[in-house]
């Protein structure tokens, strides 16, 4: 699967250099990488550690990514294979293992954000029943946007209604979500 | 503020404007509350996204266009532009006893408001959308003795003027009886806002729709009475 509309509208300003437009890439998939890099090395510490390689190398190298897979399982690979070269230095060995970017020799586990983990399954229910008691537009446009990853356009097409209005109905969702998230003490440590 | 998170939201779906998009990063540089906000999103795409892949649900969307169909059901559902279907396998007719399948619920979240939508919509499970919209677009009746008294819930009688129509002085049930079960094996149910509709495969081969804004509760014995074995 290919890079997706909103990555690479992300990904062609990090080519022309926005530096803000990386870190919001970063806001973004951070918490991901991390999760994976805490499950393959069992260290916050060197996670975090590889974790700021990482994006240090997607900015070096976001030129030669061409948009064949997703943004985050490019990034993912980066940040195993590097963690792989860790691995095998602290092992002494002498033969480099590959930091290729192509490198597809596994599959991405479907790695959480630890945030996302710290959510208990009861809170996560919750969540989902809270979401089932948006208004049904508000609902509908929210889940054809983060669940079958439609754009704004699609969603318009499909409700047949204005863009803004898909726009603001999905804000409105991730707001009264947020303010749940809030109001329940999830994640508010 | 509210103008500068809805921006940010839309940043997060990549859906602005270059202009817009250079504004909303710089204002997103300069606060960081926003750039919490917007880890946040995050989160809440990666819950949806857990959650869709433990549920393995299958979500369509349905809008209605219930104001051109069979008008006994769109007073039943149309309050809502966007109907929300859940279709849930609920009993398992190879067990003796009519168990609750949850795991094997599969939802249905649909609007219809295009033959592109409603094409995705039939090729998710044809026959029964099929079925649905063959129902909610027909106002042929049928002969109210086919109805069997067994299939009415208790405290629910005919309505004099719709024989169709039962009800218990609140709530409203309808009654639909087709020759064909459409490969239905086991009885499903729907809900559409506070109306539910089920589908239930007769012994004899026919099926029984049985609508209205009865829910499970009220339903359930309805429906054992039906597959009460011998």
């Amino acid at each position: 699967m290919g890079i997706s509309k909103e990555d690479e509208v992300f990904v062609s300003e990090i080519k022309s250099g926005n530096k803000m437009a990386f870190e919001a890439i970063v806001l973004k998939y951070q918490p991901k990488l991390m999760s994976a890099l805490i499950g393959y090395t069992k260290s916050r510490d060197q996670a975090e550690e590889l974790s700021q390689k990482t994006f240090l190398r997607v900015w070096q190298k976001i030129e030669s990514f061409r948009g064949d897979s997703g943004l985050f399982t490019w990034i993912y690979r980066i940040g195993i294979n590097l963690a792989k070269n860790d691995f095998a230095s602290s092992h002494a060995r002498s033969s480099k293992i590959t930091d290729s970017l192509d490198q597809t020799d596994h599959d991405i586990p479907q790695h959480l954000s630890p945030e996302v983990e710290l959510i208990a399954l009861e809170s996560e229910h919750r969540i989902m029943d809270f979401i089932q008691t948006l208004d049904a537009d508000t609902k509908t446009a929210f889940t054809l946007r983060e669940i079958d990853g439609r754009t704004y356009d699609e969603i318009a097409q499909i409700l047949e209604c204005p863009i803004g209005t898909v726009r603001s109905r999905i804000f409105r969702a991730r707001q009264l979500i947020l303010e749940f998230m809030n109001q329940e003490n999830i994640l508010n440590g | 503020m509210d103008n500068d998170i809805e921006k940010l939201s839309a940043l997060y779906d990549g859906e602005l404007s270059s202009k817009e998009m250079q504004e909303s990063l710089e204002m997103m540089n300069e606060d960081d509350g926003l750039k919490e906000t917007f880890k946040k999103f995050g989160l809440i795409s990666d819950l949806l996204q857990r959650h869709s892949e433990q549920k393995t649900p299958k979500v369509l969307f349905l809008r209605d266009r219930l104001n051109k169909i069979n008008p006994l059901l769109s007073n039943l559902v149309t309050a809502a532009a966007t109907v929300m279907i859940t279709l849930i396998v609920l009993y398992q007719l190879d067990d003796d006893r009519f168990q609750v399948d949850i795991d094997s619920s599969l939802q249905l979240s649909s609007a219809i408001s295009s033959e592109q939508a409603k094409n995705q919509l039939l090729n998710a499970d044809q026959n029964i959308m099929e079925h649905m919209i063959h129902i909610m677009q027909s106002s042929q009746s049928h002969k109210s003795q086919q109805v069997s008294k067994n299939w009415i819930p208790v405290g629910y009688s005919v309505n004099p003027d719709n024989p169709n129509q039962y009800s218990n002085g609140r709530n409203n049930l309808f009654f639909h009886l087709e020759k064909k079960q459409l490969g239905i094996k086991k009885v499903r149910y729907f809900k559409a806002n506070n109306n539910w509709i089920y589908l239930i495969p007769l012994q004899d081969g026919r099926l029984l729709t049985a609508y209205g804004d009865v829910p499970p509760s009220v339903a359930d014995p309805m429906i054992q009475s039906i597959y009460q074995r011998k």
